[in-house]
C-alpha cells in the first residue's frame, strides 16, 4: 500500500483525515511536474505543494480543478476517512 | 524558499529596519534635547511622516525585490539551459506570483496575530498611562504595537507556508 500524505480536518465535531494521490497521479501523468500541475489547476506551485504534502485541505473548487488535471474524478484524487478509523476499513468499504 | 516566502522576509527585515530607524530617530531626538518628551505634536508630526516614508520605502523594495527575483531567475536559467527567453520569464513569474486562495486563507490568518500585537500594544500603552507614564507613552505604544504586529504578522505567513494551514 503507498503512503499518502494526510492533512486532518474537524467537521461537526469529527475529526477527518483527507489523503490525496496526487503523487501518484503525477508519476501516471508523464511524471507531470508541480508546476504543470499548479499551471493547470490556476493555483500556485507553493498551494500544490502543500496539498501534496497534505499539509493544505483545499477549497471544492480547487479540488476539482486538481482533478480535472488529471481527467479523473475527484474520488481518485482524494479520500477521507475518520481519524480514528483504520485504513484497512476505509479500503474495504470501497 | 518560495516567492512568497521570500516577499514576507523582505517584508518583514523592512519593516524592523523602519522601526529600527523611528526609535533611533525620535527618541534620539528627544534625549538629545531637541524635542520635549511630553510634546504630543512631535510624536505626531514624527509618526506621521515615518507611516509615509514607511510606505515609499515599502513600495521601492518591492521593486527592487522584483528587480532581483527577475535577474536571479535569468542568470540560473542560462545556467541551467543556456537561453532565457522573455515569453519562460514571464510565464514563471505569473505562476510564482499567483496569488490563490492558500494565499489569501495565510494572509487572513497572520493578520489576527497583527491584531492581536496592535491591541496589545494599545492595552500597554493604556495601562501604562493609569501608572503615570506621559500620553506620548500611549502613541509610541500603539505605533510600536502596529509595527511589531506586522514583523509578527510575517513570522505567522513563514510558520504557516512552512507548517501548513
Amino acid at each position: 500500500m503507498t503512503k499518502k500524505n494526510a492533512a486532518s480536518t474537524t467537521y461537526t465535531g469529527e475529526k477527518l483525515e483527507i489523503s490525496n494521490n496526487i503523487r501518484t497521479l503525477r508519476f501516471f501523468a508523464n511524471e507531470m511536474t508541480q508546476q504543470q500541475l499548479a499551471e493547470k489547476a490556476g493555483a500556485s506551485r507553493q498551494t500544490i505543494i502543500a496539498v501534496e504534502a497534505g499539509k493544505y485541505s483545499p477549497s471544492l473548487e480547487l479540488a476539482f480543478k486538481i482533478a480535472d488535471a488529471f481527467g479523473v474524478p475527484i474520488t481518485d484524487v482524494f479520500e477521507y476517512r475518520r481519524a480514528d478509523e483504520p485504513v484497512e476499513q476505509v479500503e474495504q468499504e470501497k | 524558499m518560495s516567492y512568497q516566502e521570500k516577499k514576507t522576509v523582505v517584508t518583514m527585515i523592512t519593516g524592523a529596519l523602519l522601526l529600527a530607524a523611528y526609535c533611533i530617530y525620535a527618541f534620539g531626538q528627544v534625549q538629545a534635547g531637541l524635542a520635549a518628551a511630553d510634546n504630543l505634536t512631535f510624536w505626531a508630526g514624527t509618526i506621521l511622516v515615518f507611516i509615509g516614508i514607511s510606505i515609499v520605502v515599502n513600495i521601492i523594495i518591492q521593486i527592487v525585490f522584483h528587480i532581483l527575483m527577475a535577474v536571479s531567475y535569468g542568470i540560473k536559467q542560462r545556467k541551467e539551459t543556456g537561453d532565457c527567453d522573455e515569453a519562460s520569464l514571464n510565464r514563471h513569474f505569473r505562476t510564482e506570483t499567483t496569488e490563490d486562495e492558500m494565499d489569501k486563507m495565510i494572509s487572513l490568518k497572520s493578520s489576527r496575530v497583527a491584531f492581536v500585537c496592535a491591541g496589545i500594544g494599545f492595552g500597554v500603552g493604556l495601562a501604562m498611562i493609569l501608572f503615570g507614564a506621559a500620553a506620548a507613552t500611549l502613541i509610541n505604544a500603539v505605533y510600536i504595537g502596529f509595527s511589531l504586529g506586522a514583523i509578527a504578522e510575517g513570522i505567522a505567513q513563514l510558520r504557516f507556508y512552512r507548517k501548513g494551514v
